[in-house]
């Protein structure tokens, strides 16, 4: 009898007109661990919530060993056995591990706490489950690693059965990711139930027993771990075969348009994010940075975008050095940059499309004389956006807070392009798009490619650095630990680069 | 204009009015205890605030000079908050101005016009100045910009009553002022017998100017973006610190500017106790006004006249205390805020004008 | 010689006790604004509460004949704003600063109002029947020479002061629900998440918290005197919000910044006659003081930053040069 049986789970989000569950069946048995895969948006995140009890279905069931089960809150998910440790944690930074672990269930003695019977609690959990920790170390001075294991000792002593981990490796380094399957497996061994979301297929054929795969809010599959591949799990999860072609010429590099040398950059709490980096971008390539998330990329961007403070080594843009230049400096000398997150960083929702196209340029001539903006000229440039780009019921002086994903990274690409930069930085570009819209972004990144701009392209999805990458660089704990021509690389070898390991090493 | 745009007006003028009407209903419970009919006294509150019986009589006037300081502290509030910087620091901002001005006003001797202007100029400074100092604690250090301007707001108010006590005390007073300005720099009013004069005139300067400077030049762009959505106008290459202390010193300027009229037009000298208030509800009238100058202007003129109406025309002539004025202000605040309270009133209108669409149902998913 | 010691002695003692009075309403509304700030709530209406704390008390003491009576009626009074403030600010989400600017204005204006028209008193109100509440000697410790003298002899809501900010450290740092407190203030969802009430958390601080700063108010109204007048706080409440901030929202810490304001204020009162320093500047100290402190605060966080940041880039280039050596890439 399976131990979470799922069926038919709808939910459509009235506000975003999501349709993000379509009837979705999931049955996962006692003691497996269960890898969730899908692309970002297929609906495996929402699936969870409502097992957990933090989004109610509009449909659907859910059995708990073969009891049917309502779960309107998470309390009633932790009543039942269901733990979750989600992507952001839920700890309070000033408080010891014990205090986190024992939140809300605190022993207490007519209200008052001590102290030490939280630490023993505690100790003996950790113990038990073989997970070490120390019980008085404040949480917010530990390492994201020890944080999440907190955060399972948490389910844990809430006397979880049933454990959710929700893309728990996107924060981690490979080496914590490591320890962390081991956990997992350990756990599974002691008959707990494990199910976990990622988008890594190296992942769940390191660690899981079944694997079910999303796409588009539905369910397309469900198979043990031993009777597929990396292949077949990709096809499943991205519907298409997993060549991405796009028509490109061959390459002809011009000259230098970006050279980075040495870079060094901190990461957040202090942690090497950039060590020693080296590389370049020629005119009329794309540099693709494959790696998996977390390696580096954020902080590469924002040092060569200017977001951020760089700790040692040169950058520079056409020779011109501008290692500690301003971000508006940057965009004068050519630098456009389509960002990772396009909804907070990438555009004002706050505001009409006009103000959202001229932000990169506002202080061009053509847009102002004497401290007054030309609105005339700045509207012409948001109806060449729109038209250009076909972005679908968008106009000048409308606000774009309605338009769809699709259309949003539209406006972004519009504006970035429009100037006709000499440097693009595209990071994560199609992330969270529907095909037409990656279709067109990557027609619109070759086109920019062949007029003659250098493009450094960062993905996390394999399959776009392959298809649009004429150099790939593969970024890893903060360094280059590969460089491919375009033609020489395979998705084995980069996914082998990408894990840590090494080439003449067989793949584990 | 789009029908979005349209909508948006629609809202900005309707919700306001529901506040008003709102409060007035809520507040004729408190009439009642007074045994005078609510509509008696709130048609006495409004006479007596925006009536005008004749030229030389006009306590509409008298409400348009009351308006004066709110406009200009309630701009100096606009300015702060559309960069993205919750100050309620026009208080202290405003005294240090007014100080300013009575101290130059008898202190030095200068022609006319000239004499005011140049303290209109040196207010500004000072005002900008002691805006300044929230606006580095928060960029360099992060201080909490809305408990920095408070405490800084009690330092001015404690340096005021310092400064009228000991060394720019006029002599003769029992209670201490200090002493009158000289004519010359005193700015003139419209009517004798009537301090609504160029100070006005300067607020509405002061109000065109706001709205021209944060929607059509290319600082005031800035600025929005930056308090609008910060990581967007730092990604475009807006220099966001630089606006955000930009409008401090405009917000701040704005302030000083505000009590410097307040003290050459009206007042003439501060006298002890000069604790105003002009600065706070100057916030409230920004918040009131929706944060744009156009609002921020004619909600100070709803202010000032519901606080004459309810001196001149509560108090004296129906005998009810003046303050219910201000207790009616604050219930309109609260209405306005609590916008969500009127949504399905505004839906109905909607619905029956055609503007479109309503305000969605909050989605707890 | 002795004889001027002694009275020398007298006059400290009298300051310092003075200061200690002036001390107990802003340490009462500090204490309620950082129990609220312990839980993530900016309760910037303490000036209101308080106001409202001081109203209520004289009222109930003429209406009941009692003070005592009056003190517990202020109490439930600010109870009652704070559940009000609590229920507009979760029902409504109307934005916490407006709401208590809001709020602040309608009490001030609102308690002159009901003097005139319930009274007829006009800005200031007083009825020689109601009592002062009585001090208090505290048994055996009034023996003690100096410091009985000193710490006796207050009344009711001066020790209460003092108890509350032990009490409320006890609660914040020692107890279960002190604990949840602390957790939604921090970490809201994470407290969401382990089931804690989160709405039931914030109803409870504001109530508590008007609790405090009405006792506050009442300690002005029928403590010290027994009078009512127009804006009787007089700014008191945002002193109390400067102090807790002073005092880093901690009960015991707020007990002692709350204290330092208080005696700030006898001293200028004590210099103002015995010397001609102007007493504004006395008040000056602990104004400067509370943003000197937040400078600091600030300040130290910017420093560690900047620490570690040094430290990072001085351990990453050994790192680099230690690498260099062997043939990377």
């Amino acid at each position: 009898m399976p131990a979470v049986e799922m069926q038919g789970i709808t939910k459509y989000f009235a506000s975003s007109q999501v349709l993000a569950n379509d009837a979705v069946d999931l049955s996962v048995g006692q003691g497996e661990v269960h890898a969730l895969v899908g692309e970002n948006g297929a609906g495996k995140t929402t699936l969870m919530n409502i097992l957990f009890g933090l989004t109610r279905p509009d449909r659907g069931t859910i059995r708990l060993n073969g009891t049917p089960v309502q779960i309107p809150h998470p309390n009633e998910a932790i009543r039942l056995g269901i733990g979750m440790v989600h992507q952001h944690f839920k700890l309070v930074p000033s408080f010891t591990v014990a205090q986190n672990i024992l939140l809300g269930i605190e022993p207490s003695r007519y209200g008052l706490l001590d102290q030490r019977d939280e630490n023993a609690a505690v100790k003996k959990l950790a113990d038990e489950f073989g997970l070490p920790v120390d019980p008085a170390a404040v949480v917010g001075e530990l390492s994201v690693g020890l944080q999440q294991r907190v955060e399972i000792l948490k389910a844990l002593q809430r006397e979880a059965r049933i454990l959710i981990l929700d893309e728990p490796t996107a924060v981690l380094t490979p080496q914590e990711a490591r320890e962390l399957f081991t956990v997992i497996r350990d756990l599974a061994k002691r008959g707990q139930t494990v199910i976990f979301i990622t988008h890594k297929l190296l992942e769940v054929i390191e660690v899981a027993d079944q694997v079910s795969v999303m796409r588009a809010g539905r369910m397309i599959g469900s198979k043990p771990v031993r009777e597929t591949n990396l292949k077949e799990m990709a096809r499943m999860m991205v519907g298409r075969e997993v060549l991405l072609t796009v028509d490109k010429k061959p390459v002809e590099p011009g000259e230098i348009v970006l050279e980075v040398e040495h870079l060094l950059v901190a990461g957040v709490g202090g942690h090497t994010a950039i060590s020693d980096l080296s590389f370049n971008v020629r005119a009329g390539e794309i540099v693709g940075i494959a790696g998996v998330s977390g390696n580096g990329q954020t902080e590469l961007v924002d040092a060569i975008t200017g977001l951020q403070p760089v700790d040692g080594g040169t950058i520079r843009l056409l020779r011109n050095e501008i290692t500690n230049q301003p971000v508006g400096d940057r965009r004068e000398q050519g630098m456009a940059h389509i960002p990772e997150d396009r909804l907070r960083t990438g555009l004002n929702l706050e505001t009409n499309l006009d103000e959202n196209v001229i932000v990169s340029r506002y202080r061009e001539p053509e847009f102002q004389h004497y401290g007054l903006q030309d609105r005339a000229h700045i509207q012409k440039l948001a109806e060449w956006v729109v038209t250009q780009f076909s972005v679908a019921s968008a106009r000048p002086g409308e606000d774009i807070a309605t338009l769809s994903g699709g259309n949003l990274q539209k406006v972004v690409l519009g504006r970035e392009l429009s100037g006709s930069p000499k440097l693009i930085i595209a990071n994560q570009p199609t992330r969270g798009l529907d095909v037409g819209s990656i279709e067109f972004v990557h027609r619109t990144l070759v086109d920019a490619r062949d007029r003659g701009a250098a493009v450094l392209l960062i993905s996390v999805e394999l399959d776009e650095i392959l298809a649009l990458s004429d150099r790939i660089l593969v970024l890893f704990r903060g360094r280059i630990a590969g460089e491919f021509q375009d033609e020489q690389a395979t998705k084995e070898q980069l996914g082998i680069l990408m894990a840590g390991g090494v080439i003449e090493e067989e793949a584990s | 204009m789009t029908s979005r745009q349209r909508r948006q007006i629609f809202d900005a003028v309707l919700i306001p009015i529901l506040a008003i009407i709102t409060g007035l209903a809520f507040s004729s419970v408190f009439v009642l205890m007074t045994s005078t009919p609510p509509l008696v006294a709130y048609q006495e509150m409004f006479k007596a605030g925006f009536g005008c019986e004749r030229l030389d009589n006009c306590s509409f006037f008298l409400t348009l000079e009351r308006a004066t300081p709110l406009i200009l502290t309630g701009l100096s509030a606009v300015v702060a908050f559309r960069s993205g910087l919750f100050s309620i620091g026009q208080e202290g901002q405003f005294l240090l101005g007014a100080l300013m001005a009575a101290w130059i006003g008898y202190a030095i001797q200068l022609p006319p016009v000239i004499h005011s202007l140049v303290i209109l100029a040196i207010a500004m400074a000072i005002g900008a100045a002691y805006a300044f100092i929230p606006a580095i604690l928060k960029l360099r250090l992060n201080v909490n910009e809305i408990i920095s301007t408070i405490i800084l707001n009690s330092i001015a108010a404690l340096f005021v009553t310092y400064m009228v006590n000991f060394p720019l005390r006029a002599n003769r007073s029992s209670t201490a002022s200090t002493p009158i300005i000289h004519a010359s720099a005193e700015l003139p009013s419209f009517f004798p017998g009537s301090h609504w004069g160029v100070g006005f005139l300067i607020a509405v300067a002061a109000t065109i100017f706001v709205w021209f400077f944060l929607w059509r030049t290319v600082p005031g762009y800035e600025q929005r973006m930056s308090g609008q959505a910060p990581f967007f106008a730092r990604f475009g290459g807006i220099r966001s610190e630089r606006a955000a202390i930009r409008g401090m010193l405009i917000s701040g300027a704005l302030a000083g500017l505000a009590g410097a009229i307040e003290v050459l037009g009206v007042n003439r000298q501060i006298v002890a106790g000069f604790s105003s208030g002009l600065g706070f509800d100057g916030v409230l009238v920004a918040i009131l006004g929706q944060a744009h100058p156009l609002g921020v202007f004619l909600v100070a003129i709803l202010f000032a006249g519901i606080r004459l109406g309810s001196q001149i025309g509560l108090q004296i002539t129906t005998n009810i205390p003046r303050e219910l004025g201000g207790g009616i202000l604050a219930l309109i605040i609260l209405f306005v805020s609590a916008r969500s309270l009127f949504g399905d009133v505004i839906n109905l209108f909607r619905n029956s004008f055609g503007t479109g669409r309503g305000i969605p149902k909050e989605d707890k998913a | 010689m002795n004889e001027i010691q002694i009275s020398q002695d007298i006059i400290t003692l009298a300051v310092i006790r003075s200061g200690i009075r002036l001390a107990t309403p802003i340490i009462l509304g500090a204490l309620g604004f950082a129990i609220c700030s312990r839980a993530g709530v900016l309760n910037f209406a303490i000036e209101g509460m308080m106001l409202f704390g001081a109203f209520a008390a004289i009222v109930a003491a003429f209406l009941l004949g009692n003070t005592y009576l009056g003190v517990v009626v202020a109490i439930l009074a600010g109870g009652l704003i704070g559940a009000f403030f609590a229920a507009v600010y979760l029902k409504y989400r109307v934005d916490l600063v407006i709401l208590a600017l809001a709020l602040n204005l309608f009490i001030a204006e609102m308690t002159v109002f009901f003097l005139r028209v319930v009274f007829g008193a006009f800005g200031s109100w007083s009825d020689p029947s109601i009592q002062q509440l009585p001090e208090i000697n505290i048994p055996l410790l009034d023996q003690i020479p100096i410091l009985g003298p000193l710490l006796s002899g207050h009344n009711i809501i001066v020790y209460t002061s003092w108890f509350a900010s032990f009490a409320l450290y006890v609660v914040l740092f020692h107890t279960r629900f002190g604990r949840h407190i602390r957790a939604v203030g921090e970490n809201q969802s994470a407290a969401e998440t382990v089931g804690i009430d989160v709405a039931r958390v914030k109803i409870f601080v504001l109530i508590l918290s008007g609790c405090l700063a009405a006792l506050g108010g009442a300690f002005l109204s029928v403590g010290h005197l027994t009078l009512f007048t127009r804006d009787m706080t007089g700014g008191r409440g945002w002193l109390a919000v400067t102090a807790s901030l002073f005092g880093l929202n901690h009960p015991i810490g707020v007990l002692f910044t709350g204290l330092f304001f208080g005696f700030a204020d006898a001293f200028a009162v004590r210099l103002q006659t015995v010397t001609d320093i102007p007493p504004s500047l006395v008040q000056f100290l602990p104004n400067v003081a509370a943003l000197v402190a937040l400078v600091l605060v600030g300040a130290r966080g910017k420093l560690r930053e900047e620490l570690a940041r040094r430290r990072f880039r001085q351990r990453a280039q050994q790192e680099v040069a230690a690498t260099v050596v062997t043939p990377a890439e």
